[in-house]
């Protein structure tokens, strides 16, 4: 087994799980459709193409930086005759940075691997508007549970945002993972691709767990607090 | 596998302005390094392109985007054969249609009852969607329904006409549509993947909206009432914004299909996409608030990539928001001169990535060492030819 991790950062970033009609939601982390999505475009498969294996990955996501929820109005006018259309409401993750990790057995992971270096279709973070700002793949980890990959990977936050946090030596980051039989604090998200087929989307749902891991913050205040114990003078024990 | 990426990066200042607005009138932001940006939405820049392609290109090259898509097929029918009587026409439009991409034609109820309220005929059939068709497919689809006058319905359940139709509404696409893609929302088969990708315009800086109140005086005032004939306020910022988008060559080449005239090259309608992508998207802006403001700017620097593998933006140089110093675009400039190198060195410059690059003045000097420097319609031919040199991918 092997584990994809992809860092997911950009201005704008819109993962919907129940967006629909003209008000198009976000969730706060990406989704596994998303992800998903992002790895079938890049290995170029159609729409219609089979995605069973994909979903088959184990799939989880740790929060680098939350961002904010953004509001977009949207209004559109006919092209031709000037009419207005119906307008839409596009809430965007603004400012967040994520580390999602895919796992699954070694040959389909290498061949995502290749994908995502050079990709077929344009990547994009949920909405074709939103490019990725760094670069997506961040490594393919052998022998590594998704687990141990999301806690070991190096905080990604923002040079800004880990400094507004100095004071945490480490922090702590939300992950969500695919939940495993057994797993006794799960909710579900309907974000389990079954088909892209733009006639007929398909979505199942998905249990997840939510943990957080502690990772070290490189821009925590280099000396900790001098050890002092005023305690101590009084003597006693 | 061969691949043609292109990348287009844009600073552009303009002044006191509100481009794209929200809802409550005030200019679009976002949040990006933890401070509020000017923001404006890739839709409005998109449209503000379109629009630029009317100047740029034949109209043949262009679609219509339309639920009356039978009206527009019907027109053309009559053009072909002005036997045709318009009802005729309808029906033959309305069934080609059908069958070429699989989504219903008919009489909204709702109009048909108007119409029967008022005595008037039937009117025209119409899809439930809005339909994109290019000139060239409504050009392929009439001359078909022409030739399948005499009975259409048993003309177009014939195997090899079905597919003929399917297969003209499946290629040939016109240049916007090559580019934007298409929506039609059941008939999938013919959808198009948009072969370009806009980003949002995001300020390099941190931006306040301000609100400027204004009074408005009446000439007809009267000295028993002399105060204001109306008040308001307009919100608005002044920006130098990041504008990115990024094209794939590659699925733009199979959008559009390759030439079909003998006295031009095959590469021919590839090379003039890109050049009026490049132009469209470089010279265009969208046009909100434009009269009030007056805010009519051209962008102070341009770079433009042809690469291998895979787009990159480099919104990342403006993460940590550009501070005042000697003036926004002197600033962003060095920070677009740095980061660009930085970011293609450490993963990895490719081979065979051609970089171009239009500049003004003394503020974006940094920028010139990055490419070829051109000036505008240079730079567009430029990048044009070297498109149009590249080799397909392998099928």
């Amino acid at each position: 087994m092997s584990v994809l991790a992809l860092l997911l950062a950009g201005p704008l970033q819109a993962w919907g799980a129940s967006a629909r009609f003209a008000r198009r939601t976000t969730e706060h982390a990406p989704t596994k459709s998303g992800v998903i999505g992002l790895l079938a475009a890049a290995q170029g498969r159609e729409r219609t193409a089979d995605l069973a294996d994909l979903a088959g990955l184990r799939f989880g996501v740790r929060v680098d930086q939350p961002g904010t929820r953004i509001r977009d109005y949207q209004t559109a006018k006919h092209f031709d005759t000037g009419k207005s259309m119906p307008v839409s409401e596009r809430f965007y993750l603004a400012d967040a940075v994520f580390v999602a990790a895919v796992e699954g057995d070694d040959t389909l992971i290498d061949d995502l691997h290749r994908a995502v270096q050079a990709p077929v279709y344009l990547p994009y973070l949920g909405r074709r508007s939103c490019p990725p700002a760094r670069r997506v793949d961040i490594g393919v980890h052998r022998d590594q549970s998704l687990e141990q990959v999301l806690a070991d990977q190096e905080w990604r936050a923002a040079g800004w945002y880990q400094r507004s946090r100095k004071r945490e030596s480490t922090v702590p980051l939300t992950t969500f993972v695919d939940a495993t039989p057994g797993d006794s604090r799960n909710d579900s998200v309907r974000d389990l691709p079954l088909s892209f087929d733009p006639l007929h989307r398909r979505y199942a749902l998905r249990g997840v767990r939510t943990d957080t891991v502690d990772v070290p913050n490189p821009k925590a205040r280099r000396s900790a607090p001098p050890d002092h114990n005023p305690t101590i003078l009084l003597g006693g024990d | 596998m061969s691949r043609t990426i292109l990348d287009l990066h844009v600073l552009q200042t303009v002044p006191p302005s509100n481009i794209n607005r929200d809802d409550t009138g005030a200019p679009k932001t976002a949040i990006y390094g933890g401070v509020r940006r000017a923001r404006v939405s890739s839709q409005a820049w998109k449209r503000a392109t379109r629009l630029a392609f009317d100047s740029l290109l034949d109209p043949g090259e262009l679609g219509t985007r339309t639920k009356r898509v039978a009206e527009l097929l019907a027109e053309r029918i009559r053009e072909l054969d002005s036997s045709i009587e318009e009802r005729e026409a309808w029906t033959l439009a309305a069934e080609t249609v059908q069958t070429a991409t699989g989504s219903k034609i008919e009489v909204p109820k709702r109009r048909a009852d108007a119409a029967k309220k008022k005595g008037e005929g039937e009117p025209a059939p119409e899809s439930a969607y809005l339909m994109f068709l290019s000139a060239r497919q409504r050009d392929g689809l009439a001359e078909l329904a022409v030739e399948g006058r005499a009975d259409i319905k048993a003309f177009l359940k014939d195997k090899d006409n079905k597919k003929r139709a399917k297969e003209i509404a499946d290629t040939r696409h016109s240049v916007d549509i090559a580019l934007f893609g298409r929506m039609v929302a059941d008939g999938a088969d013919i959808n198009v993947d948009a072969a370009a990708q806009v980003a949002h315009a995001i300020s390099v800086h941190a931006v306040e909206n301000e609100s400027d109140y204004y009074t408005a005086v009446d000439d007809r005032n009267t000295d028993a009432e002399p105060g204001a004939g109306m008040i308001g306020t307009v919100e608005f910022n002044s920006a130098t914004l990041y504008r990115y988008a990024a094209l794939d060559v590659d699925l733009l080449r199979k959008n559009l299909g390759e030439g079909l005239r003998d006295d031009e090259p095959v590469t021919e309608p590839l090379r003039r996409a890109v050049e009026a992508f490049v132009r469209g998207f470089v010279e265009s802006l969208p046009s909100g608030k434009l009269n009030t403001f007056g805010n009519n700017t051209l962008p102070d620097a341009v770079i433009v990539k042809l690469r291998t593998s895979r787009p990159i933006s480099f919104v990342g140089a403006f993460e940590e928001p550009v501070m005042l110093g000697n003036g926004h675009l002197q600033e962003a400039s060095g920070r677009l001169a740095d980061y660009i190198p930085e970011v293609e060195l450490a993963y990895g410059a490719e081979d065979g990535t051609d970089t171009w690059v239009l500049r003004i003045g003394r503020s974006t000097e940094k920028l010139s060492g990055l490419g070829t420097e051109l000036s505008l319609p240079d730079l567009v031919s430029a990048v044009g030819a070297a498109v149009a040199q590249r080799p397909a991918p392998a099928k």
